[in-house]
């Protein structure tokens, strides 16, 4: 269980949190939903060690996020994607995913700089475990090619393999749908949701794609101003009538 | 069924098909392999037989690939500018010199010792870059590169100071085992450090196919998506640093077996540290294969140069060379190789797939 408390951050004069608090129950989907600059991705920041929170608490399954270092978050079980993307270009897809992995089979120099056959057979393990993702996504007809010049919407796909390689308990997708068609969205919200059935992991979804955040949230928690408006059910949410003011305006 | 399928990128414009795709570890595969194999056999066997002078070119050129593979390692792979490694490179010379000298070591047990050496040293100089990064790195590493010939001059009991340092021939005598005479002194050098390259391009080989180098490559090109990763970047940047000084300080501890005699104005300056960089561009960074080409046009560019010219004319060529390869080949010689071949030929890798039986839910 995700636990977020009277989160802070400010950047100078701006405060992006102010005393956000929600929780993610295991295995739930909780869509986060806001007007641009309501404080969603700082928020992600916050969580996966990039930004350093000035008052307030994160915690994961007991554990104090906030302790940890950036590399360690995802041995905690929790990994991201990236709203604009952070990939490695020059490496395949195939490779990209596999980077991914880095947690749970970590290489190691001695053993790499001599080719050790436990170091081949890790590989040979990892990739194997990569191409089952990748064919599960569609993308093993461009696991060879370099991400580089791949479309937006399947390089989002990538972030997902790599996110997904590691086992996550916790998956933090910050607008998954960008890029993509319409139909796509639809399928994307049956990807996601089937994944969760297979994998078993919670998620917390960043997304303007009010469709699907709507479709596939088991919760929602909207913001405005780095701050919680509205928590509960997607209906529930929906109705909230601060909801509807921070995205369209206050009637006069 | 599973044919890669070509995409723009890799599609000529020009010709109809796309280009022919080959399996690695399949029979076209192996084939080709073997026939650079023997091809790159045939040449180390043609420069055992060469001149002297022409076999101490050669081996110039090996030990230069050698100290390019160093830097490889952490400006190429990592992306950690290095502008002095030359001060890892004088800095294995004169833990051979010393040794071998002032406390009669055998010359071949000091090449552990300057790889001990420069990694050590490499790990504190590479300290800074958990902090610093691109050119303030660099900075830092240009300062070690300007700082190593006055520490040499500074501990002149121990160096030899400005005045240099010789190691005497017969302090330099092949070893017994070996089968060569005192008089074929050159031709062991160049088999050593031929078989040293051949060990190092080897173990660079291992580390960059494998997933090591991919998360050196990762931490190069996104650091924030490698440490959510759990790539713990500070460590691999360090460790890379040391490693790289170390490779590097093994073709300076070949050099002082090479050369004889040391000194630190001459060979170690920061332009060494330079020309080394300017071997890597050309080369190819980033490739297992360019370091030895780079080597080649270290070696041989300013030779021929300075055939055509005096002084500053070799000088002249030898940067015009240098931008003419970065105008055609932004990826250096074997960047753009590959590149070329890539347009007729592509290896792809053979699919990962878990053997039967080993399912995994």
């Amino acid at each position: 269980m995700l636990e977020i408390s009277d989160l802070v951050m400010r950047f100078g004069g701006v405060t992006a949190l102010d005393r956000v608090g929600f929780t993610v129950a295991d295995n739930e989907i909780c869509g986060l939903i806001g007007p641009n600059g309501a404080g969603k991705t700082s928020l992600f920041n916050c969580i996966t060690r990039i930004y350093r929170p000035e008052e307030g608490a994160v915690r994961f399954n007991g554990t104090d996020l906030l302790s940890l270092r950036r590399h360690q978050i995802v041995r905690h079980g929790i990994v991201r994607t990236f709203q604009n993307l952070a990939l490695f270009p020059t490496l395949s897809v195939l490779d990209n995913t596999v980077v991914g992995a880095h947690s749970t089979s970590t290489p190691h120099l001695v053993p790499s700089l001599l080719g050790w056959p436990t170091t081949r057979a890790a590989r040979r393990r990892v990739e194997a475990d990569a191409w089952e993702l990748l064919e599960r996504l569609e993308l093993t007809d461009l696991a060879f090619h370099p991400a580089a010049g791949l479309p937006f919407g399947t390089l989002k796909r990538v972030e997902l393999a790599r996110a997904l390689i590691s086992r996550p308990s916790l998956l933090l997708l910050d607008e998954p749908a960008g890029g993509l068609t319409h139909s796509e969205v639809n399928e994307l919200g049956q990807l996601i949701l089937g994944l969760r059935d297979d994998y078993g992991f919670s998620a917390l979804l960043v997304e303007h794609h009010m469709g699907l955040v709507m479709g596939i949230s088991d919760h929602v928690v909207a913001m405005d101003f780095g701050r919680t408006i509205a928590d509960g059910s997607p209906a529930e949410v929906q109705r909230d009538p601060a909801v509807a003011e921070a995205y369209l305006g206050r009637t006069a | 069924m599973l044919e890669p399928k070509t995409t723009p990128a890799q599609a000529p414009a020009s010709t109809k098909r796309g280009p022919r795709v080959i399996r690695r570890g399949g029979r076209e595969h192996t084939v080709l392999l073997g026939i650079g194999a023997v091809l790159a056999v045939l040449v180390i066997l043609w420069g055992g037989q060469l001149d002297p002078f022409n076999q101490g070119q050669l081996t110039r050129v090996a030990i230069f690939a050698i100290a390019i593979v160093g830097l490889n390692i952490a400006t190429g792979y990592i992306g950690l500018l290095s502008v002095g490694h030359s001060a890892f490179f004088g800095l294995g010379a004169y833990t051979t010199g010393v040794l071998v000298v002032k406390y009669e070591w055998d010359p071949l047990m000091t090449i552990p010792a300057a790889l001990v050496v420069c990694l050590v040293v490499g790990l504190l100089v590479g300290l800074p870059a958990l902090r610093i990064r691109g050119l303030y790195l660099a900075m830092v590493t240009l300062a070690f590169g300007v700082a190593f010939p006055e520490i040499v001059a500074h501990f002149d009991d121990l160096t030899g100071g400005a005045e240099g340092m010789t190691i005497r021939r017969q302090q330099l005598r092949p070893p017994e085992w070996s089968g060569f005479t005192l008089g074929e002194r050159s031709q062991w050098v160049y088999w050593l450090c031929v078989v040293v390259l051949l060990i190092v391009m080897w173990i660079a080989h291992n580390m960059v196919r494998g997933r090591y180098g991919m998360a050196m490559i990762a931490v190069r090109e996104n650091e924030i998506a490698a440490a959510s990763s759990g790539i713990n970047i500070a460590v691999m940047k360090v460790t890379a640093f040391g490693v790289s000084g170390a490779v590097t300080g093994v073709a300076g501890s070949l050099f002082a077996m090479y050369i004889g005699s040391l000194f630190a104005e001459g060979s170690f300056t920061l332009l060494a540290g330079i020309t080394l960089l300017i071997g890597l561009v050309i080369g190819g960074e980033a490739t297992r294969s360019g370091p030895l080409v780079g080597a080649l046009a270290v070696v041989f560019v300013p030779y021929y140069a300075a055939e055509l010219g005096q002084g500053q004319v070799a000088a002249v060529l030898f940067a015009v060379v240098l931008i003419f390869v970065i105008f055609v080949a932004p990826a250096g010689i074997v960047g753009g190789i590959a590149k070329a071949v890539r347009k007729v030929v592509v290896v792809t890798p053979r699919i990962p797939r878990k053997p039967e039986g080993t399912q995994q839910s």
